[in-house]
């Protein structure tokens, strides 16, 4: 059946040795380099397996024999083939001082699309956006890498790359399906939540990134060709699924100010609306502003300009259309998390500092249903406007302040999105030293160690949540109005469902106590039955307390005594892990004391 | 003709070696020009030797040898070239020595003289390093040498360059060995070359062309050669190559567009989303997501994540590889933050996960450590058994080595280490009777039977066996004639094997005493009271003794095992039923048929040393303490093999036992503990016993490293009996 590996190997094989083969075989087997097997195995999403028997030995990596197959039936083998072929032409074309012809060549060297690909890895759309991860974090990676030409980084690339993941961000934003985020010093993660799927990413800090020596760069790039052919396919899709033309149009003059998201935000929301507001038939009133803006843009799309109209039209009178449209294609289809997501921030407006890291805060802000602003050209609204709520300031001091807006750290933004709670801005503003950013992606009760904000965070989102109930100051005229009543339905579900799940809890753990209580109990008859005798026999009365440690401990070795050699190793394995977290725990907690008493002292 | 010489002479000097001291004199000349009343228009341009010009700023190896400053010269040089800059205003011809009178005297008679005036030195063009240790700088026209000036000190000849105005235009010339001062249209000259033009102003460069020959009344042609055909034909080899071309367009081989265009190929990939959608190929293994980043990653974490310095500290000592990935780290504000260094290299590292990493379905082991313990019957239903200490027997002043319990259960006698064996009763704590052996006990054993109250006492390589007096007065009666021994019976006795041991009575004690040839370490009754072994342990032994004996009491005989021992023997007991024998060595168990008179079994607990063994008293079950803790239970009708270890204890087992009627058995090791353990045997066969740990029972002090030594049961009583190194008997009760 397999010629090559049967001339190869002798005679016939069976079990593992038929059934895996190494690499080097493999690369035999399908008759190419290794770099083009290499490039076939990252594109095709091959990996080697461990088989239960190495039969060449251990340093080895081995591949399925079906898997090996499922390449060598593979087009894109035949295309990289020619590739080759065609890079010895140039080759020789350059070589021999031929240099038009070398040209020509160069410029007609054979292509393929791994779309193919792509639907043959995830056959269906969800499998996709599961897999989204790495795709996510190494597009965003290039995205922020300069352009190299040692190491054949093109710029073409790096634009490809900042644009797909504009895209994706502004989709996001757009459908408010963001949930976590959280700055660490690698860079910001991401966590979205898109049908169903909890997809986390990593984005680089928008500095000037370093390009070490040591990596190879032409596997990355492999990687990143199909993760772009990946995350356009995954970004025409749901862009599709809401109703707006991909690749988007963006704003010549948005883009080059650097501000491509906010354009493509702008772009999403027009063309969204565009149809609605139609069949809604409200005409723009101030056509001489719609003029003056076309004359700034120049540009032509019909649904880029009422987009603009519209945009004018929700800064001046707030509101009015907007919300209208909003509500009305939105509420039924979204779950509960994205609605609270997108009325988040409602109401509130934000102005960002020059010095502020824009990018992500663009991103953040409008995924939660906040208006934002900038310093510099391009703006939706300057500074000096009065209904900003929220500077954004990430400098220790700040001199001019208007008094009807708080100024608060970037920081702020982040971490009410994590806790889903507006923070008080007390601990925020600046020249304040800013509470721990903490983690959204800890379960800290299983972690084992608590940090001292989380629980005051904690205690916030409860008083939060009661808050609402009492209605502060609302009257009659909220409770009338449809939308707010929603609100306070949806809130006291809410608050309902959390008590029941705090009794839930509550109950488990008594539960639990009491199962702990009886395991024990046995342990504290007999303690109480020796104590007994003890106390007939009057002097060893009192050393009743150590013993109890005593005996919890002769319990657990007793149980130990029994087990088969292989279950105590592997009871010994998880206690010694177990061991490390309590250590690491108690350092923590170590430090923690440490801290405390510096501060009580000091 | 002086111009073209000029140039000529122009020419043979590269223009970049003279570029640098031009630049530098024209700086001068810029500077100085206006003050320069010199206006000699005469010149001649070979005087100022270029070679010499520019090796003005050449190396110091060109110093002289009288000068012990080796760049004495060149700074001397450079000095009056600099000193032109200085506006002088006074005239001071004073230094104005005889040399420069007799250099300018040189370039005078040069001048005045109409032909070319070859150089005052003659060697030629040599490098001048040739004459660096000379005296001399070359010959003259004459021959004769030409001596060295002698160097002028720095000092002398800065002040003197300060004070000459000229001396911006004066130039050292080195072949010569002599100072040179530039004529202003030398200077001039000089200056038209750093521009780029001709050297002289008068010279044309674009003079039209004149032809040195003209062809145009000539009646000859100058070749004779007939026109060739190529110049009537058209070229067969262009044709070709144009029509290669056009071919090549027209087949499409030759594109002329410069960039073929990328149409977008976008369309939706899942526009058949349905579910019967599944991936190909092998079963696909989807590579784990990347761990999600904890509080420690923070850019501005908890005070408790951040190291201390100490701590960092300590982290350099630990290798490298081991050393913790990311050190948790404070930052102020937001955009203090930096840029993450490993980012690339981190993401490159995911990458080669994904394509290298082999991968495989692990089964998380997700279990409750709670289930890998076995199932056991809860101990409440397994009463009673020994709990707690209930009396102690204190009166030893060593070690209790050795405890045992009369049948009937209210006697016990122990043996210790300061050399007495005393009799205590077991309900009080009463202590009946201490003898003094003198030596140290190994073991004391009570007889099995009720009628006979004897006491076997092992000590040296002595056994004593004494009458303790208890039970009604026929009984006594026929203690003592049992231990009546006429003479000793050794001298007579035939029997080669018992040759060294001899029955005797014991004087001091009123018993039997039999003399062992070694130490005795170990004694055994027989079920029926009759027999009793004992166990010598030595390493050198005549082949013809054997370490195993085994007496009989009431014919007051001695035989030896006739079988061969590998090893020493432990520890030895009688089948509580049948005729069986077992012997244990430091390594195995062997089992010995006593009528038959051979090998039965031999058991491999496969410990590092045994140390006890005991039988169960339904004979088919025997437990093995060795020297590491560890307690083996075997069942004969299995195999050889252990049914069932367990490790109770961290050091050494002393001693098992088990109950002579409940279903219990303990051991007793050097931790201070002594283990209870439920032992079940099933009458059915197919049901495996049932071994339950019951109870640790502490309390005995640790001695010179040694803890409980021994334990027996109470033969009727669930109570355990334990002999400590701390000289204390206890009495564990249920």
């Amino acid at each position: 059946m397999f010629p090559a590996v049967v001339c190869l190997q002798g005679k016939k094989k069976e079990g593992n040795a038929a059934k895996y083969m190494t690499r080097s075989q493999a690369v035999k087997y399908l008759q190419v380099s290794l770099s083009v097997f290499r490039q076939l195995c990252i594109h095709k999403g091959v990996f080697p397996r461990e088989p239960k028997k190495k039969v060449k030995g251990n340093h080895h990596t081995y591949y399925h024999i079906k898997d090996i197959l499922f390449l060598k039936h593979e087009p894109l083998l035949e295309t990289l083939r020619e590739i080759r072929v065609h890079e010895k032409k140039v080759k020789k074309a350059e070589s021999k001082k031929n240099r038009n012809l070398a040209e020509r060549l160069e410029r007609h060297k054979p292509d393929y699309s791994l779309d193919r690909l792509v639907k043959e890895r995830y056959p269906t759309f969800v499998d996709a956006l599961r897999d989204l991860d790495d795709c996510l974090s190494m597009v965003h990676l290039f995205a922020a890498l300069p352009a190299v030409e040692r190491e054949h980084i093109e710029v073409d690339r790096i634009h490809k790359c900042r644009r797909l993941s504009h895209e994706w961000q502004a989709y996001i934003s757009r459908t408010h399906k963001l949930r976590k985020t959280f700055i660490s010093v690698k860079g910001i993660y991401y966590q979205a939540e898109v049908q169903g799927q909890i997809v986390t990413w990593l984005t680089p800090h928008a500095l000037q990134q370093v390009l070490p020596s040591d990596v190879d760069y032409k596997i990355m790039l492999t990687f990143l060709k199909f993760y772009e052919t990946q995350l356009e396919l995954v970004n025409y899709k749901l862009y599709q699924s809401i109703n707006v033309k991909y690749p988007p149009i963006l704003d010549p003059r948005l883009e080059a100010l650097a501000a491509d998201l906010y354009g493509l935000t702008r772009y999403l929301d027009a063309s969204a609306r565009a149809s609605l507001v139609e069949s809604i038939d409200v005409r723009p009133s101030g056509s001489d502003q719609n003029e003056e803006q076309q004359e700034g843009t120049k540009l032509e799309e019909p649904e880029l300009r009422l987009a603009q109209l519209q945009h004018n039209l929700s800064s001046s009178e707030p509101g009015s259309l907007m919300r209208l449209v909003d509500d009305v294609r939105e509420e039924d289809e979204d779950d509960e998390e994205t609605k609270e997501c997108r009325n988040f921030f409602k109401g509130m407006k934000f102005f960002l500092s020059r010095e502020v890291p824009r990018e992500s805060l663009l991103f953040v802000i409008p995924a939660f249903g906040g208006m934002i602003s900038w310093e510099g050209e391009g703006a939706p609204f300057p500074e000096s406007d009065s209904s900003i709520t929220h500077q954004i300031v990430d400098r220790p001091t700040q001199k001019r302040m208007f008094l009807s807006r708080e100024y608060v750290q970037p920081q702020w933004i982040y971490d009410c999105i994590n806790f889903r709670v507006i923070l008080p801005t007390d601990e925020y503003l600046v020249g304040r030293v800013a509470p721990p950013h903490l983690s959204p992606f800890v379960d800290n009760e299983e972690e084992g160690h608590v940090p001292e904000y989380a629980e005051t965070i904690k205690r916030l989102q409860a008083a939060a949540r009661k808050e609402v109930l009492p209605l502060p100051g609302a009257g009659e005229d909220d409770l009338g109005d449809p939308q707010n009543l929603q609100g306070i339905i949806d809130r006291a579900e809410e608050i309902e469902a959390a008590e029941k799940k705090r009794k839930m809890a509550i109950l488990q753990k008594q539960y639990l106590d009491e199962l702990k209580m009886e395991l024990e109990s046995c342990q504290y008859h007999d303690h109480s039955d020796t104590s007994k005798l003890k106390d007939a026999e009057g002097p060893d009365a009192e050393d009743s307390l150590p013993n109890l440690k005593q005996i919890a401990e002769d319990a657990e070795n007793m149980s130990k005594v029994l087990i088969s050699r292989k279950k105590r190793k592997l009871l010994e394995a998880m206690e010694i892990g177990k061991d490390r977290k309590k250590a690491h725990i108690k350092l923590l907690k170590e430090r923690k004391k440490k801290i405390d008493e510096a501060e009580k002292s000091g | 003709m002086k111009t073209l010489k000029n140039k000529k002479q122009h020419k043979k000097e590269g223009p970049e070696k003279i570029n640098g001291t031009l630049r530098r004199i024209e700086q001068q000349l810029d500077q100085a020009a206006d003050k320069s009343e010199d206006s000699s228009s005469d010149y001649d341009f070979e005087v100022v030797d270029n070679e010499s010009l520019s090796e003005d700023e050449g190396p110091p190896s060109e110093s002289g040898s009288e000068q012990s400053e080796p760049s004495g010269n060149e700074d001397v040089v450079s000095s009056d070239d600099d000193d032109g800059n200085h506006d002088d205003t006074r005239n001071n011809r004073k230094m104005d020595g005889g040399e420069s009178d007799d250099s300018r005297e040189v370039i005078e008679e040069s001048d005045s003289s109409e032909d070319e005036v070859a150089p005052r030195n003659t060697v030629g063009s040599v490098p001048l390093e040739w004459y660096n240790d000379e005296e001399h700088i070359g010959y003259n026209l004459a021959g004769k040498k030409i001596k060295k000036k002698e160097r002028q000190n720095k000092l002398d000849s800065f002040l003197a360059s300060a004070d000459d105005s000229k001396s911006w235009r004066k130039i050292y010339d080195e072949y010569n060995d002599e100072e040179v001062e530039l004529t202003k249209g030398e200077t001039k000259l000089i200056r038209r070359l750093l521009e780029g033009k001709a050297p002289h102003a008068d010279f044309d460069p674009y003079q039209p062309y004149v032809d040195f020959f003209a062809w145009d009344d000539s009646k000859h042609p100058l070749s004779n050669a007939p026109e060739p055909k190529r110049r009537f034909i058209p070229s067969k080899w262009e044709s070709k190559k144009v029509l290669q071309l056009v071919r090549a367009f027209r087949m499409g081989r030759i594109k002329f567009d410069d960039k073929p265009k990328k149409e977008s190929n976008l369309y939706d990939v899942w526009a058949d989303d349905s579910s019967l959608a599944e991936r190909q190929g092998l079963a696909h293994i989807p590579a784990p997501k990347f761990k999600l980043p904890g509080h420690e990653e923070s850019f501005n974490p908890s005070g408790e994540y951040i190291p201390s310095q100490e701590e960092i500290n300590a982290l350099q000592l630990i290798p490298e590889e081991d050393r913790p990935k990311f050190i948790p780290q404070r930052f102020e504000l937001y955009r203090s933050v930096p840029a993450y260094d490993k980012a690339v290299s981190e993401r490159f590292g995911r990458c080669l996960d994904l394509y290298l990493c082999p991968r495989a379905r692990k089964k998380r082991i997700n279990i409750d450590p709670e289930t890998l313990k076995p199932k056991l019957p809860s101990r409440k239903d397994l009463k009673p058994y020994p709990t707690t200490c209930y009396l102690e027997y204190k009166g030893h002043k060593g070690p209790v080595v050795s405890v045992t319990a009369e049948s009937t259960g209210q006697w016990i006698a122990s043996g210790s280490n300061d050399g007495s064996v005393r009799v205590w009763e077991v309900e009080t704590g009463r202590c009946l009777r201490v003898w003094d052996i003198g030596e140290p006990v190994q073991q004391v054993v009570w007889n099995p039977l009720p009628e006979l109250p004897l006491l076997a006492i092992a000590a040296g390589q002595d056994v004593f066996i004494l009458n303790t007096g208890l039970g009604s007065e026929e009984e006594q009666k026929k203690i003592e004639e049992l231990l009546h021994i006429e003479t000793p019976t050794a001298p007579d006795d035939s029997d080669k094997n018992a040759s060294l041991i001899s029955w005797g009575p014991d004087e001091k004690h009123g018993g039997i005493r039999l003399k062992h040839f070694k130490t005795v370490s170990s004694l055994e009754w027989h079920r029926k009271g009759d027999y009793l072994s004992t166990l010598m342990p030595h390493d050198i032994l005549p082949p013809t003794l054997k370490s195993v004996l085994i007496h009989q009491l009431s014919k007051k005989l001695t035989q030896r095992i006739p079988y061969k021992l590998r090893g020493l023997p432990v520890s030895s007991a009688f089948h509580p039923i049948r005729s069986i024998f077992f012997i244990s060595t430091k390594k195995d168990v062997r089992v010995y048929d006593l009528l038959k008179q051979k090998l039965l079994k031999k058991l491999e607990p496969g410990v590092r040393e045994v140390s006890s063994i005991a039988i169960h008293p339904g004979g088919d079950n025997v437990i093995v303490g060795s020297k590491d803790g560890k307690l083996c239970w075997f069942d004969m009708d299995l195999s050889s093999l252990p049914y069932k270890v367990l490790k109770p204890h961290k050091k050494d087992i002393n001693k098992v036992s088990f109950h002579r009627s409940y279903p219990l058995f303990s051991s007793c090791s050097d931790d201070c503990t002594a283990y209870v353990f439920h032992g079940k045997v099933y009458s059915d066969l197919n049901q495996n016993p049932l071994i339950v740990p019951l109870e640790i029972l502490r309390g005995h002090a640790s001695a010179d490293g040694r803890g409980v030594l021994d334990c027996k049961f109470h033969p009727r009583q669930p109570w355990l009996f334990t002999a400590g190194a701390d000289s204390i008997i206890r009495l564990y009760c249920h």
